[in-house]
């Protein structure tokens, strides 16, 4: 696990790793379990929704159909705020710590004496915070599945594996854009602070430009939009929203490879 | 051709300075010392030799190659130790050199174990748990485990203890043997005398003199202290070429002299001499002659 950057940075992240596994493997059998009482009273949930207001509604839970079904209950009580944002705190974590982490814990000279050029470092960092964000998404996927047979939830596979790739392409975006400010400047609260802010801010946009009209235009400017405006849940991933997502993270990519080629690195 | 030739080097951090036309050659084979205080741009040049940061304007070689250009290339060949060394804390040092081993494209494992052995170094025990000087050693057997052509070495004895101190000058000598280079930056004068064949000088960004450590010695100022039999007159020796700081009491004359202390001897010689006392210059000395801008000015620092 020592033989390059990529393995080593897994490595770092091994005990990580496997606590958010069982964070979301346990939040997946969770929701799954609860989901038996929804079903039976599907009929009353819907009413308590209709009820609230309209923005609220929307902007908490999001706006996905009946809450009883498989795909509306799992939309709303897991993939439209709880999952997306633990996927954030996790590749928001790993693309600051990438290259700002190491330059503050002073490492960074270190690496960067050996013959690598440093676009390699960056890389070779980029595709460990792709793998570890797979993982999280194969994971969660796996707890979901489990947990739909454990309770009989009728839900495909296929599609239970859209929205989780959805997710990861998500994360890796606002991930990508912690590591490019790394890049930029080492240094990991600046990273953090950009990286969460965006994806709170693109929350929020995605969620109210669903019912306040004045937002509507802004709508398509949000990540959000493009992890679940097409609701991959019941429709599958949308191409174009998938191209969005990944255009994104490879354009923050190179803007991190160019920046952190041109400038000083701090002892 | 120098291993390590800059022109013109310069490195201003925003308006800060870093260092300030610096014309350096280190030839191969040789220690050279590169002496300053804290802050005087050493770590600057080494970092900017090792292409971490970019020269504001000047260029610098190692190896003949360009340090913006073939960086890559001169990193294969270099052994380098941070100025301000930070180590993965949650691994051991064995792991370290494992990681650094592999980047490297790999390294004789028994080179690794013969510089532990040598430094009494136990690789087993986690980063964290290591004392400053114990992970200093993890740092050196770092630089030195795939033999490379050329050292670098940002302040390497600090915080080991005397007798690995010695150890290091023993592996610095062996590197120098066997035709490889070393450029090492110190504030510890004696250090310097005691590995380097010659000093650069660097005070607040700019070079201000490179010399053999034996020329060095030579044009130092030097303490001299005379007991003579009766109490002498401070104007014999006052006025005398190149001495200065004249103090007569009681028969002792004591008096800090450049170059040669001819003028003061033969003045002497027209009492009765009891006893000489010449006092070798400290490289201490000879730092603060160059290091304070002025000799006069030097001669005051001297107690």
């Amino acid at each position: 696990m020592l033989r390059n950057v990529f393995l080593k940075t897994l490595r770092d992240q091994r005990r990580a790793l496997l606590w958010w596994a069982v964070g979301i493997v346990g939040l997946a059998f969770y929701l799954a379990l609860l989901y038996p009482s929804i079903r039976d009273n599907a009929a009353t949930y819907d009413r308590i929704l209709k009820a609230m207001p309209e923005t609220l509604a929307k902007t908490m839970i999001g706006d996905f159909g009946s809450y009883g079904s498989p795909e509306g209950y799992l939309n709303s009580s897991l993939f439209f705020m709880a999952a997306p944002l633990l996927f954030l705190i996790y590749a928001i974590s790993v693309g600051s710590g990438a290259i700002a982490g190491e330059e503050e814990q002073g490492t960074l000279d270190l690496l960067l004496s050996n013959p690598l050029p440093r676009w390699r470092v960056v890389v070779e960092k980029f595709v460990a915070l792709v793998i570890g964000t797979l993982f999280l998404a194969l994971v969660q996927w796996l707890g979901l599945i489990v947990g739909a047979v454990a309770v009989n939830m009728q839900i495909s596979s296929g599609r239970l594996a859209e929205i989780n790739l959805s997710c990861a392409l998500l994360g890796l975006a606002i991930g990508t854009l912690a590591l490019a400010v790394g890049c930029l400047r080492g240094d990991r609260s600046l990273s953090v602070g950009v990286a969460s802010t965006v994806g709170v801010a693109a929350y929020f946009l995605n969620s109210l430009a669903a019912s306040v009209k004045s937002l509507e235009p802004y709508r398509k400017l949000s990540f959000f939009y493009y992890f679940i405006g097409a609701d991959p849940l019941k429709n599958g991933l949308d191409a174009g929203h998938v191209a969005v997502l990944v255009g994104v993270t490879l354009v923050l990519l190179a803007v991190a490879l160019v920046v952190f080629e041109r400038r000083d690195v701090a002892v | 051709m120098n291993v390590i030739e800059t022109t013109g080097l310069t490195k201003y951090y925003g308006k800060a300075r870093g260092v300030i036309d610096l014309d350096l050659g280190i030839q191969q084979g040789e220690v050279f010392g590169y002496l300053g205080p804290n802050g005087a741009g050493k770590t600057t040049t080494i970092r900017t030799l090792l292409d971490f940061i970019r020269p504001t304007r000047g260029q610098a070689t190692i190896f003949g190659l360009d340090t913006r250009q073939r960086s890559r290339e001169i990193r294969q060949r270099v052994g380098y130790l941070p100025g301000e060394l930070a180590l993965y804390d949650k691994m051991t040092g064995a792991e370290v050199l494992r990681y650094m081993a592999y980047l490297r494209g790999g390294v004789e494992w028994k080179h690794v174990e013969g510089l532990a052995a040598r430094l009494s170094c136990d690789l087993s025990r986690p980063i964290r748990t290591l004392s400053h000087g114990n992970k200093q050693k993890v740092g050196l057997i770092q630089a030195f485990m795939h033999q490379p052509e050329l050292l670098v070495l940002d302040e390497p004895t600090i915080g080991l203890d005397p007798l690995v101190q010695q150890e290091f000058y023993r592996l610095i000598a062996e590197t120098k043997a066997e035709g490889r280079t070393v450029f090492l930056s110190s504030h510890i004068l004696p250090e310097v005398e005691r590995v380097c064949d010659r000093v650069g000088i660097i005070r607040e960004g700019r070079l201000i003199a490179v010399e053999d450590v034996a020329t060095l010695k030579a044009r130092a100022l030097r303490r001299l202290e005379i007991h003579f039999a009766a109490p002498v007159p401070q104007e014999a020796f006052a006025r005398l070429e190149g001495v200065r700081d004249v103090t007569v009491d009681n028969g002792v004359m004591r008096c800090t002299i450049v170059g040669t202390v001819d003028a003061v001897i033969k003045a002497a010689a027209q009492y009765t001499v009891v006893n000489v006392i010449s006092h070798e210059p400290s490289l201490e000395e000879i730092f603060l002659a160059y290091y304070s801008g002025g000799e006069s000015h030097a001669a005051q620092c001297i107690p």
